[in-house]
């Protein structure tokens, strides 16, 4: 964390007063005053009782506006690895890290407060991971280090043999374990049945011998028993089968217990993963990620009746062999996808830094404008499961928010200052400073 | 409302000769099994209540009404009725009743033929053999292009694959089992090669043969079975007729010789080329291979032989004269926008119309391109004609096929429309079909009619 930023103390409440505040949780507020305390929204609205001894940072006049800090979905320039496109689900975005010096500060001044990171590489490369930017240590700890399945698809028979195979033998492996656990109960259930006869023969016999017996006794007999006796007893517990490290991520999603992405770079990539799918259910994400040319629009309807959560670089495209321009992202929302994900239009830095520009064309293109903020931070975070540390605005909600000072996405605006739990990580004035000196 | 009470009176007419006809239809017609009457008679509720165009989205049945149909085996059906049902033709002709809730095409002016088949083409779509569905790209620019040409099946990668937008359900078809040989004049050791192992193959068939006899017949037959080796698997394939030979021919020297090679071996085979093949018409009609000819190829005639030598325009006429099948394929066997019109995929029928200026009866050509293309493919129970049980893979023109200013307005592979000339973006442009229907115009007037002067 920056030492020189100021920490409010603990238990005081600071005050913050903006003209306008971008809640995502509906429209933009007018006027508000935001009342902080314990890294807390304790309130928030026009008419704010203000309490004695309130730090107080009025920016009403100033133009500045207050948002929920944005969170990256695939900032993929924090990692690196040779892999190329085989199964190697065994891998974790976490483990390929290759961070630059200042990389936390960089993103904090575009508002960034989370990232995803993917394993880099094709075809099931692995699994995706999540960091917390908050500017505190240089090497992060991560914030999940093992999230979603990352799996690629597209019209060629080895991507689609790579998948469909997979599949097939989680499957194999789920019978086996099925069948491992059903052996297990079995013998387990055939043991403690025997166990229970002997217990019971030694119980008749001691009794015709004398009366009653002590029950502590008796049992520990009954273990004596159990060692002298020639069965070995089951296990305890049911130990699984080993599963190949390659395939246990696929047996967990087969399982429901996790969460893939599926990459998807053309309207006939997504036929062929319905193709590949085929009648299983299995939870997923859809990622999009064509070049300038796309023809996913013509699919739009079918992503969108899905009603899962999409993930469009925002960008304006081209329709294929042609110049006539395609908006994206306002077409999957005219076909009524609710959940998209607006990640830059590249995993590059300079994609990051061009991000709110990309945004706003996507916006005055079509795009609902609260529908581009919360695809920015809100959405990413919901993906990442991160809905607790990034959320809109609203009471009782974390204080964290970025002072932008100006319209978000106006590309000339700037973070001014961001806040993560009331605690203020990045202070740009504080920054420049730095930087100067 | 006199035009109401007009159109109870009409249906109630309707209804009244329904009753009479139907069953008198049935007395004359001997029952077939095949034709399901899907449409029973309406009940007067029905009727009056029903709006009788209503469409349904997802009705299996699809009609194409008005259209002069060019069904290549029973001639031509001026303004007939398709009615296709999942994915098949249900039936056609001048009389369809129209089942309820049926998608509709109003071709009315429009020639419908049954889809063309690009024999031998490569690169249309991707994908080799069984791979091909894994591979298709149904929003791909050549599957579009393709539909816009009139081609609804190719060949490609040793497989049949339909060209379908937006769908991978039934775009693979079959494998064809080709066996590409080289019988060529100017590599006598090639010949040589392939002579010698087509014997060995037809020696190991002999042998086999003797022995399964030797071992049916006699009790205590020991021989061991006759080992398959000196040949190429497919060689073997190839004599027992599970393969068809490919080969490619275009001289007078090699068509001969091919002839010579198949007649020492018979086999089924596909020639591809023919250039001279007019020469030898009568030779070539005898040894009963199938044909792929570029009309357009040419090679001018050699004057120091004796022999005729060179390309003709009439090279399909005579063929077809003498009874030799053939399929047309143009020079660039595949989908090309590289600025040449009228050389490749793009237009075939272009190339079929320079066989027709060389005298080729226009129905021959239409057969080229469509029935005898599915037989050499050995599709021709499912594709090639309009015909009740054939799948319904139909273009509609808006001219005939042959000409050069003609445009395919829909193409419909599997009873599904697959291409719409308004809704691509390719040729939409040029002379766009009007979007009013008569049945609008003619609403139009009557509403004119109906509507109290005012004033």
């Amino acid at each position: 964390m920056l030492q020189d930023a100021p920490r409010d103390p603990v238990g005081r409440a600071v005050v913050y007063r903006f003209d306008k505040v971008e809640t995502l949780d509906g429209e933009a507020l007018e006027n508000v005053t935001i009342l902080v305390r314990n890294g807390v929204i304790e309130r928030m609205g026009k008419a704010v009782v203000i309490p004695e001894h309130a730090t107080m940072h009025d920016y009403r006049g100033s133009g500045k506006i207050a948002m929920p800090p944005f969170a990256l979905s695939h900032a993929n320039f924090l990692v690196r690895d040779r892999r190329g496109s085989g199964r190697n689900a065994k891998y974790r975005a976490v483990d390929s890290l290759w961070l630059e010096e200042g990389w936390e500060k960089d993103l904090l001044k575009e508002g960034v407060v989370l990232v995803g990171v993917d394993p880099p590489g094709r075809g099931v490369p692995g699994r995706t991971s999540v960091l917390r930017v908050d500017g505190q240590v240089e090497t992060p700890d991560p914030l999940v280090a093992d999230l979603h399945l990352k799996i690629t698809v597209s019209n060629s028979s080895s991507a689609k043999r790579l998948i469909r195979d997979s599949l097939a033998v989680a499957d194999k492996a789920i019978e086996k374990e099925n069948q491992a656990r059903k052996d297990w109960e079995k013998a387990r259930a055939d043991w403690e049945a025997k166990q229970k006869e002997k217990a019971e023969e030694e119980k008749k016999k001691e009794q015709t011998e004398d009366g009653t017996i002590p029950p502590a006794v008796a049992q520990g007999e009954d273990e004596q028993k159990d060692k002298d006796g020639q069965e070995q007893a089951p296990p305890e517990e049911f130990t699984p089968p080993p599963v190949d490290p390659n395939i246990a991520p696929f047996v967990e999603w087969i399982r429901q217990q996790r969460v893939a992405q599926v990459w998807l770079s053309s309207g006939a990539d997504w036929l062929h993963w319905q193709d590949l799918l085929g009648e299983r259910e299995l939870p997923y994400e859809i990622v999009l990620w064509h070049g300038t040319s796309q023809n996913i629009y013509q699919v739009a309807d079918a992503i969108a009746a899905t009603e899962l959560r999409v993930d469009v670089p925002a960008r304006i495209s081209f329709l294929p062999y042609t110049r006539v321009r395609a908006n994206l992202p306002a077409e999957l929302a005219k076909a009524g996808v609710s959940k998209m994900i607006l990640s830059p239009s590249s995993d590059s830095w300079s994609a990051v830094k061009s991000y709110r520009f990309a945004v706003a064309e996507v916006v005055a293109n079509g795009l609902d404008r609260q529908m581009a903020l919360r695809g920015m931070s809100l959405e990413p975070a919901m993906s990442m499961g991160q809905e607790e540390v990034l959320g809109p605005l609203k009471v009782g909600s974390p204080a964290t928010f970025v002072i932008w000072n100006g319209d978000p996405l106006n590309p000339m605006s700037q973070a001014d200052r961001v806040l993560v739990d009331g605690v203020v990580v990045y202070d740009r004035a504080k920054a420049e400073a730095e930087d100067q000196s | 409302m006199s035009q109401n009470r007009l159109q109870f009176l009409l249906a109630l007419l309707w209804l009244g000769f329904c009753f009479v006809a139907t069953p008198k239809a049935h007395a004359q017609d001997p029952p077939n099994p095949e034709v399901v009457d899907e449409n029973p008679l309406p009940t007067e509720e029905e009727v009056v209540e029903d709006d009788p165009n209503a469409v349904d989205p997802n009705s299996p049945y699809l009609v194409i009404l008005g259209a002069d149909i060019h069904t290549v085996t029973e001639g031509l059906i001026p303004r007939g009725t398709i009615l296709c049902k999942d994915g098949r033709i249900l039936k056609l002709g001048k009389r369809v009743s129209i089942p309820k809730g049926a998608r509709r095409i109003d071709a009315r002016g429009m020639q419908a033929y049954p889809g063309l088949i690009a024999v031998d083409s490569s690169g249309v779509v991707r994908g080799r053999g069984q791979n091909l569905r894994d591979e298709y790209d149904p929003f791909a620019l050549n599957v579009d292009l393709g539909l816009a040409g009139g081609l609804t099946l190719v060949q490609t990668g040793g497989a049949l694959a339909k060209l379908k937008h937006g769908t991978l359900d039934g775009v693979f078809v079959g494998e064809t089992h080709w066996v590409k040989l080289s019988y060529s004049t100017t590599s006598p050791t090639g010949r040589r090669k392939l002579r010698e192992e087509l014997g060995r193959v037809r020696d190991y068939l002999r042998a086999h043969r003797q022995w399964a006899l030797s071992k049916e017949l006699e009790p205590d037959f020991e021989d061991p079975e006759p080992e398959a080796k000196g040949f190429k698997k497919e060689y073997l394939d190839l004599l027992r007729g599970e393969a068809v030979a490919r080969f490619s021919a275009n001289s007078l020297k090699d068509l001969l010789a091919t002839c010579d090679l198949l007649e020492e071996y018979p086999m089924q085979a596909v020639i591809v080329g023919g250039r001279e093949a007019w020469a030898c018409a009568g030779r070539l009609g005898r040894v009963g291979a199938q044909w792929v000819i570029t009309p357009r190829a040419k090679s001018w005639a050699d004057e120091t032989v004796n022999h005729p030598s060179g390309w003709s325009i009439e090279n399909a006429r005579i063929l077809w004269e003498h009874g030799v099948s053939f399929a047309i394929l143009p020079n660039e066997r595949w989908i090309s926008t590289g600025g040449l019109a009228g050389r490749d995929l793009l237009t075939l029928p272009m190339e079929a119309a320079f066989a027709i200026r060389g005298g080729l009866p226009q129905q021959a050509a239409l057969r080229a391109l469509t029935l005898d293309a599915a037989k050499i493919l050995g599709v021709d129970h499912r594709l090639g004609s309009l015909e009740p049980g054939k799948d319904a893979d139909i273009i509609l023109c808006d001219g005939d096929l042959f000409h050069y200013r003609t445009f395919v307005q829909w193409a419909v592979v599997d009873g599904k429309v697959v291409y719409d000339k308004m809704k691509a973006p390719y040729f939409a442009h040029i002379r766009p079909r009007s979007a009013d229907s008569l049945e609008e115009v003619v609403e139009e007037i009557q509403r004119a009619i109906d509507a109290p002067e005012e004033e």
